[in-house]
């Protein structure tokens, strides 16, 4: 039977525990609401420069640039964006699993990755993948710069090399708290259905050049339009990431309650039992006493 | 006469508002918008950016990006977008005199190129920095969101 000091120290380490995952549990859920806002701030970027690419796409053919090129398909990157840490729950490993199953519909092809997440780079060393791309310790409040080394791999690989055939990338979208879903999208050679006007939309008269080849305007645009979309599947990670620690945190508060109840208990049993003990301990002793 | 003028970064939206005239540094020279302007779609330079609504005058710095002019909207995609009291001067400055100390040393072309761009960055925020504190200008503090 364990002594009451024991039961003691256990108890003030659980109770530790506690604050500590009350405290990462509101952290993380202050974090989400800043990861979604961002998220929400940049659709703007993301929307006009859509609405751009529709136009311009009304007129030029988008079909000679490289980003459109539909080629047989031997090597895929893949965009992997997972967390940094840990305590996140199931979302890494679901996504893991996903791109194991993607991978495994299509043995004819090799895979090569560039990852954005801690977590994300060592699946794929664990897998013994090729890894073209390391980009890690993204902050959440951080800039667009800081992914960009990840976007600059793939255009190298996909569109300067022309390594890679398709590129597509995985992230974990957000639906609510308590829902967040792997997700998987194919980022390259962009769908030129992706630019169909929607129906309704303006459409105004011809566009001049300035410099007068759309090529070079092309050139200029459609990076920032693949930049914009990682950016915001990074952003979108982020919220996913603090609502999954959020939910863990709050479990593990639950727990920890759960444990303290149940030690305070014994605790407050054992106690009982040692004073009843003492009790007829000294009392048998007094009448001993007595009857002497 | 006016129109809709968007700006917008990467990472937020800056600015929506109703104005009157923009001027612009474009890859192929400076150019006035009013409306009812012609469509066009240009590339933007390192510059200063100029907006003007009734009376008012606002001055932004831009580096980069794309614009797209419609007869009743403007709008700016910009790699750097700053307002011009966001500038941080003694960034700038220092930023300055870097690049112009590394500059006087060999290197290489695609180096120096870097540095020729920053050296510019950094001159023309100093420039709009300048007019600001100058006696007379009439340069206001524009409006759309601080920083975060």
């Amino acid at each position: 039977m364990a002594s009451l000091r024991s039961i003691r120290t256990r108890i003030k380490s659980v109770k530790n525990t506690r604050q500590i995952t009350k405290a990462m549990e509101m952290v993380a859920s202050a974090k989400m609401r800043r990861a979604q806002q961002r998220v929400l701030d940049t659709r703007p970027y993301a929307d006009r420069i859509h609405e751009i690419l529709v136009r311009m796409g009304t007129r030029s053919s988008f079909s000679t640039h490289p980003y459109f090129q539909v080629k047989p398909v031997k090597k895929v990157g893949i965009v992997l964006v997972s967390t940094d840490r840990g305590l996140c729950g199931p979302i890494n490993s679901n996504l893991f699993r996903s791109i194991l199953k993607f991978m495994g519909e299509r043995p004819e092809v090799e895979f090569e990755f560039v990852t954005i997440g801690k977590k994300g780079r060592d699946f794929v060393r664990r897998s013994g993948r090729k890894l073209v791309g390391v980009v890690d310790g993204v902050k959440d409040r951080g800039p667009i710069t800081e992914i960009l080394p990840a976007t600059q791999v793939v255009i190298e690989e996909f569109a300067d090399k022309g390594e890679w055939q398709e590129v597509w990338i995985f992230y974990t979208q957000f639906i609510s708290i308590m829902s967040q879903k792997p997700m998987m999208e194919r980022i390259l050679p962009i769908k030129p259905e992706h630019l169909q006007p929607k129906e309704g939309a303006e459409l105004s008269g011809e566009y001049l050049y300035e410099p007068d080849d759309s090529r070079e305007i092309l050139d200029v645009l459609l990076p920032r339009y693949f930049e914009t979309i990682i950016f915001q599947r990074v952003l979108e990670n982020f919220a996913s990431e603090y609502s999954a620690r959020m939910v863990a945190m709050k479990n593990a508060t639950t727990n920890a309650k759960e444990v303290i109840y149940g030690l305070t208990l014994t605790y407050n049993k054992l106690r009982q039992a040692n004073i009843t003990k003492e009790i007829s301990e000294i009392s048998s002793g007094a009448e001993a006493i007595q009857q002497g | 006469m006016s129109f809709q003028l968007t700006l917008v970064t990467q990472e937020k939206s800056l600015l929506t508002e109703v104005v009157d005239f923009v001027q612009a540094k474009g890859v192929e020279g400076e150019f006035g918008v009013l409306t009812g302007h012609t469509p066009f779609l240009t590339l933007l330079d390192v510059g200063e950016f100029i907006v003007r609504k009734g009376e008012s005058t606002y001055a932004y710095f831009v580096a980069g990006g794309i614009v797209e002019v419609l007869p009743h909207q403007v709008t700016v995609l910009a790699d750097i977008l700053e307002r011009e009291d966001e500038i941080d001067a003694g960034r700038a400055e220092k930023a300055r005199n870097n690049a112009e100390k590394a500059l006087k040393e060999p290197m290489a072309e695609d180096t120096r190129v870097l540095y020729q761009q920053a050296y510019r960055r950094a001159s023309v925020r100093l420039r709009l920095v300048a007019r600001r504190s100058a006696p007379g200008g009439n340069i206001q503090t524009p409006p759309g969101t601080g920083p975060n």
